[in-house]
């Protein structure tokens, strides 16, 4: 049988990271795809996010 | 982002998309090609030496078009994967003409003309979708005049030019004063060049460009051919240098935007594209203006809107004090149309309700709150995963088990499902890692069964 606990990730905004770390941090492999050279969605290009105004990098 | 990127327990599979997918809860076979960047990606340092030397300048997408980037770049500074990318639309090298600087400069040897997408396939337990949306496209609403008045922005424009790392550097400069500034450096260079032909002249002629320019207009010398294209070139260059000097005049009484206006539920809560709630926008337009204010104090900002919906934790406590702290005016009422003013400011015409008066006013800037709409890939991506969209393309979950899709083992979280927040998403998508580990374990405990 083939090893089939991997999980799947497709889009690396700030849910798709979020999804991908709870899960590696549980111990599973996870395969994270996103379309765009560079992870993080429109969050990275907000400058600053709400409510602590913390920037969003 | 960076934790991503170094978890032992996650590849990234960045510049890549989903082809196709066979298989049951459990057990997915899944296609993935990941696109070739003409970049070696176990090479590139990210050092950014290409990027520099790339003399293909290209309009910056991660920064709205405000900005420009080169045919070789990193999506933004920093992006992870730090390594750069190609763009086979605008790198000359790729469009056939002679250029390849960019592999002579690398000194780790990256640079790759000849590299292929490659197809990988993978093995996986679970799915989570998480595709995200895309911001509503304003110029869909001609009374808006988003595309024609140039400073009328989104709020994802505007998002830009607060950022100390996007195209102002953080100073809220006016799209139509940049336009300017990008017009007198073009200028500029354009004198710099007649300059050089004009002392060529003079040398030759040892005369200075203006004298000879007095004697030729006193009928000397007019069928010399080549005096007559001195004559013609300095006439351009007066012609120029004149309304560059026009044009400083006018820069130099440029100061960042003051007073802006935010515009609430631009194609959302609109029956002409889309009824429902986006959620955030309130809270975003909000969030920007006191930014902004933050950088300048003497910004003010009003708020048009049906009305602010501030639900959540915190939240109608940060509308309060953006009004109490931030100089921000909140007016409730739907703005029917925006007219170009004098001096490219944005005029706004709206029904204040509290009043019952029509009444119009000139903004430096007007910053529209864009709905939050279904991602364009949405269908092809239902299709691959045989999955079910909502009435609006939204994928469709039940109200009881929010993150899952219509196949059981894939998941959703984000905008994918519907329009939330980050504090939302982050939420949804916990839960959606949850329920994936779930099956996986699940997994785990049938294949103990069977040993």
């Amino acid at each position: 049988m083939t090893k089939t606990n991997d999980v799947l990730i497709v889009g690396g905004g700030i849910a798709g990271i979020q999804a991908s770390l709870d899960l590696a941090e549980m111990g599973i492999r996870v395969h994270l795809v996103e379309k765009l050279p560079s992870i993080g969605g429109k969050m990275a290009q907000l400058d600053k996010t709400f409510p602590t105004n913390d920037c969003a990098i | 982002m960076l934790d991503v990127g170094r978890h032992p327990n996650i590849s990234l599979l960045a510049y890549s998309e989903v082809e196709s997918v066979k298989g049951r809860a459990g057990d997915f076979k899944v296609t993935v090609r990941r696109k070739r960047r003409y970049v070696e990606e176990d090479r590139c340092t990210g050092c950014g030496a290409c990027t520099e030397k790339c003399p293909t300048i290209v309009p910056d997408a991660f920064n709205q078009g405000l900005g420009n980037r080169k045919a070789i770049y990193s999506y933004f500074a920093q992006g992870i994967p730090s390594t750069h990318t190609i763009d086979p639309d605008f790198c000359r090298q790729i469009k056939g003409k002679k250029c390849g600087i960019c592999e002579k400069t690398c000194q780790a040897k990256a640079i790759n003309f000849d590299q292929k997408d490659r197809i990988i396939e993978l093995n996986v337990g679970a799915v989570i979708l998480a595709a995200g949306y895309d911001v509503f496209d304003p110029s869909m609403i001609p009374e808006y005049r988003y595309a024609q008045i140039t400073n009328v922005v989104t709020a994802l424009e505007f998002e830009r030019l607060l950022s100390a790392s996007g195209p102002t550097a953080g100073h809220l400069d006016r799209p139509s004063d940049r336009a300017v500034a990008a017009e007198i450096e073009r200028m500029e260079k354009e004198i710099t060049k007649s300059q050089r032909m004009l002392e060529k002249f003079e040398k030759k002629y040892e005369e200075a460009s203006a004298q000879f320019y007095d004697n030729f207009q006193k009928s000397r010398f007019q069928d010399d051919e080549d005096r007559l294209k001195w004559a013609e070139k300095y006439a351009s260059h007066r012609a120029i240098v004149d309304s560059l000097d026009a044009l400083k005049e006018k820069a130099a009484s440029f100061t960042v935007a003051k007073r802006l206006a935010f515009i609430q539920c631009v194609g959302s809560r609109d029956f002409r594209f889309y009824p429902f709630c986006s959620g955030y926008c309130c809270m975003h337009s909000i969030k920007e203006a006191i930014i902004a204010q933050e950088h300048e104090p003497e910004t003010t900002s009003t708020i048009f809107g049906m009305d602010i919906r501030a639900v959540g934790k915190g939240f109608e406590e940060y509308k309060v004090r953006g009004g109490n702290h931030s100089n921000i005016s909140y007016v409730r009422g739907r703005v029917s149309e925006i007219m170009e003013g004098a001096d490219h400011n944005p005029v706004v015409i709206y029904e204040d309700t509290r009043e019952r008066q029509v009444k119009n006013e000139a903004f430096d800037m007007v910053i529209l709150a864009t709905a939050c709409v279904p991602t364009k890939g949405i269908v092809d991506l239902a299709n691959i995963f045989g999955i079910e969209l909502d009435a609006y393309n939204f994928i469709k979950t039940d109200p009881l088990s929010p993150v899952d899709t219509t196949v059981p083992g894939i998941f959703v979280c984000g905008c994918a499902q519907s329009p939330m927040d980050v504090p939302e998403s982050v939420a949804q998508a916990s839960s959606a890692a949850e329920r994936a580990a779930e099956i996986v374990a699940q997994a785990d405990v049938e294949e103990a069964v069977a040993l």
